[in-house]
């Protein structure tokens, strides 16, 4: 990376400082999603919730929303999308979730292009779109961190609330509401906080990371530890250490920051799974 | 006299255009196993559903532990929920997620414990106590996905039992379950109903399934009920012959039952 190796290595700390806690915080919150979203195999919601936040900021900047502001339809797109699956009642629904995704990614994806297709016939400018499309964690500057701060520390409280309401819904909704767990309300309170969590992050670090840091983390810490509170931990921390030391990485080694958190989070996953054969 | 556990008046269910339950009058005594048996598509899962309210009557009413189920709020449903013990005839797809047994059984106590509050030593003194009373103490730290078939079954009724319940409904309990686990969960049913006299309904297809102490079975057929009373009334030959289209002995001894070809030596 360019800047780490300029003059000043106080300006470098000062400058790169924010892009660290944002990719750490970004992984870590990443992760702790992703233990509920790859524990219930629908990792399909993470990038379907990411194009729904899309299209929700798309149209949002077609009404003539600007910048920063483009968070709330953004917000909007992600956080309709995701209460619709959680309005559907699997007892009642004879459709399983994964396939309720790819209708609602379909759809939402479509729903994108059509408003970035818009934005050329109405002569409106797209790039504050393009970049919510491309995000890049090198641009994540402190604003950005807060935000990703307060939506991680949101998710970690409903966590703790619910945690034994969280458990019994990974094993099997089903189940859980059998056993008279108030599920659809848990569900889909854990629901809104996962549009809002990858919405916040996908705008700072863009789509593949998230996606990666959705899925790595959790599954790695499904190989090597059990029970639901050590399976949280671990896939937080290696999100973190994914975030962390992908940037790092390529800090030192000039390549692109996004591509080697992802590759990062990939071998840690391929380093527990062997761990696990070797057990 | 103790009001029945479950008890349907003129219950009609239907799936789109086609009428899976129609019940003119059904009564589950308290304090008794009653199985539900009937050939595939009979109803016998739906009525176990309809009682629990994952599936809502097209007409009647059904009434479990004496809340009219299709009358109650979204909140008083989740309530009688967790009065109700529920094992489900499929085990619960194999979560990624790798819960121990433990945390398994220990959904059951869950819904009780309500929600913003934590475990209380009690309520994991309950966890424990079912899962050594049904055999699991030894499995207890491992993932659900690591035991065998007949070890997750156990682990499910744990989890129904460490809710308590006022009722017990079993759905094929012993389905895929070799001859050895299918001998034990017969022994787990008598056990879980002498202990306490806990009402068990319990669904299944293989007369050999039905625990000593199951004096009343009602037999299902298209939704509607074709006979009901104590096993060796309901299950006769000539029932046998027209229910299920196949010519078969039934045999019963000592408070157990079983169905062999025809011919052979006398039992």
């Amino acid at each position: 990376m360019r800047s780490c190796r300029r003059e000043d290595p106080m300006f470098d700390v000062i400058f790169w400082l924010p892009v660290m806690v944002g990719g750490t915080v970004a992984g870590a919150s990443s992760g702790l999603l992703g233990t509920f979203i790859v524990g219930m195999r629908i990792p399909f919601l993470g990038v379907c919730v990411a194009h729904a936040a899309l299209a929700g900021a798309v149209f949002g900047s077609l009404a003539g929303w600007t910048g920063p502001a483009l968070l709330l339809p953004a917000l909007a797109g992600a956080i309709g999308t995701a209460l619709a699956l959680g309005l559907l009642d699997p007892q009642r629904v004879p459709l399983d979730d994964n396939v309720v995704l790819s209708f609602l990614f379909s759809l939402t994806m479509g729903l994108a292009f059509l408003g970035i297709g818009l934005h050329g016939l109405l002569g409106r400018s797209d790039s504050d779109v393009r970049g919510l499309l491309w995000g890049s964690l090198n641009f994540c500057r402190w604003r950005d961190v807060w935000l990703m701060l307060a939506s991680a520390g949101a998710l970690v409280m409903y966590i703790g609330a619910f945690f034994k309401e969280l458990r019994a819904i990974m094993f099997s909704r089903v189940d859980a509401a059998a056993a008279g767990i108030r599920v659809h309300l848990v569900w889909s309170g854990l629901l809104v906080l996962i549009a809002v969590v990858l919405t916040v992050n996908f705008q700072t670090v863009g789509g593949l990371m998230i996606y990666s840091l959705i899925s790595n983390p959790a599954a790695a810490a499904f190989q090597l530890v059990k029970g639901c509170r050590p399976v949280l931990a671990w896939s937080a921390g290696l999100g973190a250490a994914s975030g962390l030391g992908g940037f790092l990485i390529s800090a030192a080694t000039d390549l692109p920051s996004g591509a080697v958190i992802v590759i990062v989070s990939s071998l840690l996953l391929a380093v527990a799974m062997l761990v696990r054969r070797r057990r | 006299m103790t009001a029945p556990v479950i008890e349907a008046d003129r219950l009609q269910v239907r799936t789109g255009n086609r009428c899976v339950i129609d019940l003119e009058r059904l009564q589950i005594p308290a304090g008794q196993i009653t199985a539900l048996m009937g050939g595939n598509g009979a109803g016998k899962t739906t009525l176990l559903r309809t009682s629990l309210g994952f599936v809502k009557p097209a007409g009647g009413e059904i009434h479990v532990l004496g809340c009219a189920v299709s009358r109650l709020t979204p909140v008083a449903l989740v309530q009688l929920r967790r009065r109700i013990g529920y094992v489900a005839q499929l085990l619960p797809a194999r979560s990624e997620l790798p819960l121990t047994v433990r945390e398994v059984v220990a959904i059951g106590r869950t819904g009780r414990a309500g929600l913003f509050r934590a475990f209380t030593a009690a309520d994991w003194r309950v966890v424990d106590d079912w899962i050594n009373r049904l055999g699991l103490g030894g499995l207890a730290e491992r993932t659900f996905g690591e035991i065998s078939g007949g070890e997750q079954r156990k682990t499910i009724i744990a989890r129904a039992m460490a809710q308590q319940p006022e009722l017990l409904l079993l759905d094929e309990p012993a389905a895929n379950l070799d001859l050895g686990w299918r001998e034990r969960m017969v022994e787990t049913i008598q056990e879980l109903h002498s202990a306490s006299g806990l009402p068990i309904v319990l669904v299944c297809h293989e007369l050999e399934l039905l625990p000593p102490a199951c004096r009343h079975v009602v037999l299902l057929a298209n939704g509607s009920v074709l006979a009901a009373g104590a096993p060796e009334a309901v299950f006769t030959e000539e029932r046998v012959a027209s229910l299920y289209n196949t010519r078969l002995r039934v045999v019963h001894t000592r408070g157990r039952h079983a169905v062999l070809p025809p011919g052979g030596p006398d039992v």
